[in-house]
């Protein structure tokens, strides 16, 4: 090599160093996992319930804006996603990861099949898992480290069967998911019906996957029910909706707190369909909810559903209970978050202030709700 | 009356797997290529007749537009990534891995275009009206029917009668034969995807407007296809349209005596049992080694 050619490279070699020293400068300092709080998100990503993880995500989303721009914590909190698939399989690879891999502190999931899938490794690593989406009966203890901040469905239907019996709905035809969801719907639909006088006239189990439903249509036609209730999530609801409309169903048609998805709300045939779900009052005065429903609007100008609120919530639980235990000089570990729950119990988050009971579960009060012209309308 | 509602329902949804169907068993008939994102032809042609649907243009427009949506991926598919695979000796497999991934990007494209919600035409054509007592049918039925009857009279007599058309049939027993009679063997297998493709345009255009749309809708159909292929007799057209019916009033009929969940299982119990006891499918010729 000669004198010249070195020099040129030399040149080169200082100049690259120069320049990466200098970006390394300049750019914006990123936190680095090490130094963060790292918070999991197990939510299905893709496929017919891919909805659902975009709605969860944009509520967790606002919150860790407001925790770091209110400096809540010490250290930044960082979001790191695993697709759930909305299927046990999904949620059991996703959580391994989570635990394993990314070394998350806690963890947000919806759906209960996912949930019950990822539950036990969250409780053996004792990682906290908060369930902001799924409403199975099952869910409630199902683990010391599985918290819901969303009321569960047997809420749901001791709300609704008084309802519907005051309305002379008493035969029932059912239609559900043959999940761990629908079959807890299921067990809890039939006990509260039978008791309060009614019957369920027939209880059709359908695949998540299903997209035909003509042939329950006809079969639920010669039966004469007085109401349809259907028990799924995703875009099979709008599905199901449409080809029971298309199929000349007229009865009412009843479901739960997942038909308040834009797929649904927007759907013509979707039109009178009476759900449950937790109250939820965008007009409250107090500054947490003022704030989160005034950013909503300003970022996506529409108003937030009661899954946007419960994954803010969730994160905002997690953000004040480390604030806790960082005054009180404690490690952000599983043990000590769910110490300081239960030391604490009641916790202001959207909505109002939030009440946990023993098995780290929020109380909410449930309304029964009808779309009219596209917007939901609380009737009961 | 339940039976005969459960008939209908049938025949509507098997009239439209049908011709899905078919389009698959012509591709993989004429030119042997495991076309695993046939699904994806109905995917894309569903949404674009959404799209037209949603600009407001007419219907007969957002056919054409399906229509040219589903043609020009097809031929696409065939000459960028089918043929340089072949040209290499490619296996089978890798064949399949690539119509997989393809599946999965035209998925994407279409959740980041569309949203990952489903989508559904509203229509009167599907509002179903009582027409004997306890018995409902929606003008979409007769057009479903309509529809697969005219397409099948005009693709029979189409490779029965054309020069093109029996250079279809024989494509896939001997290719080197056909460039002795001057046929070209490449612009075959491009019209074997070009009318393939668009054999899944009425049934992705009717499902839009019955079922509905979501990005992952293709899994289901192509599904469908390949049962209907295998039963059907590998590469007999006639064979998948008659098996793609059969699929479709099985999967209703079984309802009036079975759990709803044996609605789509019926389906691949038949399958099955053909594979057990008809290898050869309905029309399929039978090989001896």
């Amino acid at each position: 090599m000669t004198g010249g050619k070195s020099m040129v490279t030399r040149r080169i070699w200082l100049g690259g160093a120069a320049g990466l020293a200098a970006g390394a400068l300049l750019a914006p300092s990123r936190p680095r996992a090490e130094d963060a709080y790292i918070l999991g998100t197990l939510f299905p990503m893709a496929g017919p319930n891919a909805e659902y993880g975009t709605i969860f995500t944009a509520g967790a989303e606002m919150a860790l804006k407001h925790v770091a721009a209110d400096k809540m914590l010490s250290r930044p909190l960082v979001l790191r996603a695993e697709d759930s698939e909305g299927t046990p399989q999904g949620g059991a690879v996703g959580m391994s990861k989570l635990v394993n891999v990314d070394r998350a502190v806690y963890v947000l999931i919806g759906f209960t099949g996912v949930s019950k899938a990822a539950a036990p490794i969250g409780a053996r690593a004792k990682v906290v898992l908060v369930n902001g989406g799924g409403v199975g009966p099952d869910l409630a203890g199902l683990s010391p480290y599985y918290w819901n901040v969303i009321p569960l469905v047997p809420d749901e239907i001791k709300v609704l069967v008084p309802f519907l019996m005051a309305r002379k709905l008493r035969r029932i035809a059912l239609i559900y998911v043959n999940d761990p969801f629908g079959n807890g719907l299921l067990k809890s639909l039939k006990g509260d019906l039978t008791a309060a006088g009614g019957e369920i006239v027939t209880a059709d189990a359908i695949a998540p996957t299903d997209q035909q439903f003509s042939a329950i249509a006809a079969r639920i036609r010669t039966l004469s029910p007085d109401a349809v209730y259907f028990a799924s999530y995703g875009a099979q609801q709008a599905e199901i909706i449409k080809q029971l409309r298309d199929a000349g169903i007229s009865q009412q048609l009843l479901t739960y707190s997942a038909a308040t998805i834009p797929s649904v709300r927007n759907l013509p045939e979707a039109e009178g369909l009476i759900f449950t779900n937790q109250a939820a009052d965008w007009s409250a005065d107090d500054p947490i909810t003022k704030r989160f429903v005034a950013d909503w609007r300003a970022a996506y100008h529409t108003d937030p559903t009661t899954y946007n609120q419960n994954y803010y919530n969730a994160v905002r639980l997690f953000a004040l209970l480390a604030q806790q235990l960082e005054k009180s000089g404690k490690p952000v570990n599983g043990d000590n978050l769910r110490a300081a729950l239960l030391a604490t119990r009641r916790f202001p988050l959207v909505g109002g202030e939030g009440v946990f009971d023993d098995l780290c579960d929020i109380s909410m009060k449930i309304v029964v709700n009808r779309y009219q012209d596209g917007k939901l309308v609380p009737i009961g | 009356m339940l039976i005969l509602q459960l008939l209908v329902s049938g025949i509507e949804a098997g009239a439209l797997y049908a011709l899905t169907a078919a389009g698959f068993a012509l591709i993989f008939g004429a030119t042997r290529i495991f076309h695993f994102a046939h699904g994806a032809t109905y995917a894309l042609a569903g949404y674009a007749f959404v799209l037209a649907t949603r600009l407001g243009w007419a219907w007969p427009a957002g056919v054409g537009l399906a229509l040219v949506v589903a043609i020009a991926f097809g031929l696409l598919l065939e000459a960028a990534v089918y043929r340089p695979i072949q040209r290499h000796h490619g296996a089978f497999f890798t064949v399949f891995v690539a119509a997989f991934g393809v599946v999965i990007v035209v998925q994407s494209l279409i959740e980041l275009s569309f949203g990952r919600a489903f989508i559904a035409i509203s229509s009167p054509l599907t509002r179903a009206h009582e027409v004997l007592p306890g018995l409902y049918i929606a003008r979409v039925f007769w057009l479903a029917l309509a529809t697969a009857g005219v397409v099948f009279a005009v693709l029979g007599a189409f490779l029965a009668r054309t020069r093109a058309g029996i250079g279809l049939r024989a494509l896939a027993e001997n290719p080197d034969l056909l460039r002795a009679f001057g046929l070209s063997s490449r612009r075959l297998s491009a019209l074997a995807f070009a009318l393939g493709s668009a054999l899944a345009v009425p049934g992705a255009v009717l499902g839009a407007m019955t079922t509905g749309l979501s990005p992952g809708v293709g899994a289901h159909v192509m599904l469908i296809s390949l049962a209907a292929s295998v039963m059907g007799g590998i590469g007999s057209l006639r064979g998948a349209a008659l098996a793609g019916l059969l699929l479709g009033i099985v999967e209703n009929l079984v309802v009036a005596g079975l759990d709803t969940q044996w609605s789509e299982a019926a389906g691949f119990v038949a399958l099955f049992a053909f594979i057990l006891f008809r290898p050869r499918g309905i029309f399929g010729a039978a090989l001896v080694r």
